[in-house]
């Protein structure tokens, strides 16, 4: 197949396909019919031409024979009045002739049908030779084509006889029947389209149903069934797909019910894990913490009441050890649970915990805090305080970056965090099954347990945003 | 899309077919007046033969002659035909023919008339007489004329001698009114007509000139089998060749030496076969004598 044939064919398939299933079996029967019909109706009009063009001739050369038999004695004895009776009577007789006349051996017109005058040329377009049966020609003439028969009268002693047929009545018939035919096409195409229609109808009804049921199914909606209209393919089709939905409800159920498990595990995990961190920082900072201070004033004591300066050099060097293990030792318990979180808010715990960033960690920080004037829910708050954290612990472990920032905002009915870095960025696409990204889908189980919505815009050396969408419940 | 383009232009060309018409080279509606017949540059002889025999009939025997004429008097010559033996009498009063082939009793009537002169007469089997033959179907009971009474009889010319005065003379000597003798009569206009007629059994009886249904029978033996004769009338001089009353002298002679001298010649003589005859002799006006006779005997015949 060429290109260019392939081109025809798509298009006609972009014609073919871009309408309806109704319209194309209405087109295809129309097509059948009016094609049917153009065929018949050309084969019959050629067929009854054919057929009456013979009978035409056959015709013509009867009603010469016959008119050259009834002229001879006339002709012989010189009776030109019945002569030219017999002429009227022969073109009376048959309303097909449209001419008779009598041609004399000497060639000249003896009697005619013509009235006044005799046509020109028509003498001399057709003769017989005197042994001949007869002689018909086609005639072009202005009034149609006339089948011309010269018989020769008495063996040509008496002259010629010549008769034309017109085939003016046959254009007529084969005009009629081709009429007719045609009335008869649009009649059965005006039943085609009627039947095609209703069987459309049969046809469409369980498709269009079918289809407003796998809508329905896309909906999330499996409650939708389809009826068996008909006992064929597509009535397998509407059980199986029947079936289908049963068992995608089922699964959507199971499917649900897994989730809700997951949800309640997960929430149950981060729990208790938030419970265990307070109380471990709870532990350090009241206990150890206590404990360590007493250390401290112990060794302050005893230094003081040494009066050896070695010792009191060396519990000097102890108290140093102490105060720095206390300061450890707060560190740790504050970034188990900033109890600030608890007790002052989000806004206060993300910048205490920038603080410490800035401290720890060669980068530039931006923390913005928008609309946080009364305190979010305890949940969200940790959750957001926690993917801040991990965030940014990503971006000094894996970013490089010179400066990150991190926005938080409250609108009406949500709370948008947004984190921004200028390091080497990577392929989201590819993260979220990598190892080393156990981080990033740590945030968004905790955004998915909250309802919201995480966006991460990156690609490599353009620096990396998470887009975060948490909303509040309206309680 | 090729599919619909190939569709289109096999429909369009279909259509086509149908709605082109060729030049046409003759205009029936463009008349103009025939050319009068010119006149022939030679006049030709013309020759009558009174319709004896049907039209076609006479034109198969009698065209040899014609020609043979034509070529011993280098003259075209014309064969001219007419219904009726008086249409033939007419042509020849007026001139409008030279010479003729006539029944006894136009004859009569032209000599009493306008002075139709004899020519010469066929002789056959050495007479130059002939006679009137009454026919019948061949299953007819009929004997005799007086059997036919009441029955359908074909004459065949108005003023034949054989075929109507000879049987109405028949009719007269029976005693009955020859109006009435018979239930209907028709004229068939030429002997071998009224032969067929009756073969036929158009008519149940008809009387023909003996030479012509000697001729017929010879040509078609068969018609013996559908035919019988019930009378043959005594010896009548036999139909004369005549000429009218304007003919040249000159020509009278020439024509009558080569008519004579037919026998003598071949050709003349595979002419004369032809035509039925032996050769052609001179006759007198009072031949006829017996034949005047019985016309005078017969009541007058309406046409």
């Amino acid at each position: 197949m060429t290109t260019r044939e392939e081109t025809n064919s798509n298009r006609l398939w972009a014609v073919a396909g871009g309408v309806n299933i109704r319209t194309k079996i209405l087109g295809i029967v129309l097509a059948l019919v009016l094609l049917l019909g153009a065929a018949v109706t050309l084969q019959v009009r050629a067929t009854v031409s054919k057929t009456m063009n013979i009978q035409l001739e056959e015709q013509s050369v009867s009603a010469s024979r016959d008119l050259a038999a009834r002229a001879t004695d006339m002709i012989l004895i010189n009776d030109m009045y019945s002569l030219h009776q017999l002429l009227l009577d022969t073109e009376a007789n048959n309303s097909n002739v449209r001419y008779a006349f009598i041609v004399t051996p000497n060639n000249q017109v003896l009697a005619h049908t013509f009235g006044d005058g005799f046509p020109q040329n028509l003498l001399v377009a057709n003769t017989v030779e005197t042994m001949e049966h007869h002689r018909t020609v086609i005639l072009e003439t202005d009034e149609g084509k006339i089948w011309d028969t010269a018989v020769p009268i008495f063996d040509g002693q008496a002259g010629i006889a010549r008769v034309g047929i017109s085939d003016q009545q046959l254009h007529q018939t084969v005009e009629n029947i081709t009429t007719q035919l045609l009335i008869t096409t649009l009649l059965v195409s005006a039943i085609g389209i009627t039947t095609a229609a209703l069987l459309t109808w049969v046809l469409t009804r369980p498709i269009l149903q079918l289809v407003r049921a796998t809508q329905a199914v896309g909906r999330g909606d499996f409650s939708h069934r389809v009826n068996r209209w008909a006992n064929d393919e597509i009535g397998d089709l509407a059980d199986s797909f029947n079936k289908m939905t049963v068992q995608l409800a089922h699964a959507a159920d199971e499917h649900a019910e897994r989730e809700q498990l997951r949800v309640r595990y997960v929430n149950g995990v981060i729990a208790a894990q938030e419970d265990e961190r307070k109380r471990i920082a709870r532990e350090l900072h009241d206990s150890t913490s206590q404990t360590l201070t007493s250390l401290l004033i112990g060794l302050r004591a005893l230094g003081d009441a040494c009066p050896q300066p070695e010792i009191h050099t060396r519990a000097d060097e102890l108290r140093n050890i102490a105060a720095r293990t206390l300061d450890d030792v707060h560190m740790l318990a504050l970034q188990l649970r900033p109890s600030v979180l608890d007790d002052l808010g989000l806004p206060e715990a993300l910048e205490r915990h920038i603080a410490d960033c800035r401290r720890h960690y060669p980068i530039n920080l931006d923390l913005a805090v928008n609309g946080l004037e009364s305190r979010l829910p305890p949940n969200i708050e940790t959750a957001l305080y926690r993917i801040t954290q991990e965030a940014l612990t990503n971006i000094f472990r894996h970013a490089e970056a010179e400066t990150a920032s991190v926005i938080v905002e409250k609108r009406e009915d949500k709370v948008i965090t947004i984190i921004e870095d200028d390091g080497k960025g990577f392929n989201p696409n590819q993260a979220s099954h990598n190892n080393n990204h156990l981080g990033l889908y740590g945030i968004r189980e905790r955004i998915e347990l909250l309802s919201g919505t995480l966006v991460i815009e990156s690609s490599e050396g353009h620096g990396t945003s998470l887009f975060i969408e948490i909303p509040l419940s309206p309680a | 899309m090729r599919q619909i383009c190939v569709l289109t232009l096999i429909i369009l060309s279909l259509l086509g077919c149908t709605s082109t018409q060729d030049q046409p080279s003759i205009y029936l509606s463009d008349r103009s007046p025939l050319p009068t017949i010119e006149d022939q540059a030679v006049v030709p002889l013309r020759v009558s033969v009174a319709a004896v025999i049907s039209p076609k009939g006479t034109v198969e025997s009698y065209q040899p002659l014609i020609d043979y004429l034509s070529s011993k008097l280098n003259r075209p010559v014309e064969l001219v035909q007419r219904r009726t033996y008086a249409e033939t009498n007419q042509l020849l009063q007026a001139g409008e023919v030279d010479i003729a082939f006539v029944c006894t009793s136009a004859y009569i009537a032209g000599h009493d008339d306008f002075g139709m002169e004899l020519l010469v007469a066929p002789q056959v089997k050495t007479e130059a007489v002939y006679y009137s033959v009454l026919i019948v179907p061949f299953d007819s009971p009929a004997e005799s004329m007086a059997d036919l009474k009441g029955k359908v009889f074909a004459f065949t010319d108005p003023i034949s001698f054989s075929g109507r005065v000879y049987p109405t003379f028949l009719v007269t000597e029976l005693g009955y009114n020859p109006t009435n003798f018979f239930e209907r009569t028709f004229f068939t206009y030429s002997h071998d007509n009224a032969i067929m007629a009756v073969a036929e059994g158009l008519a149940d009886g008809a009387a023909v000139d003996s030479l012509v249904y000697d001729f017929a029978v010879q040509n078609d033996p068969s018609l013996t089998q559908h035919l019988r004769i019930i009378h043959r009338s005594s010896a009548f001089a036999i139909p004369p060749v005549v000429t009218g009353p304007q003919i040249r002298p000159q020509l009278r002679a020439t024509l009558q030496e080569i008519l004579l001298a037919m026998d003598n010649d071949p050709e003349g003589r595979k002419v004369l076969q032809s035509l039925g005859f032996d050769d052609f002799v001179t006759i007198e006006d009072a031949a006829y004598q017996p034949i005047r006779d019985i016309l005078a005997d017969t009541p007058p015949l309406t046409p």
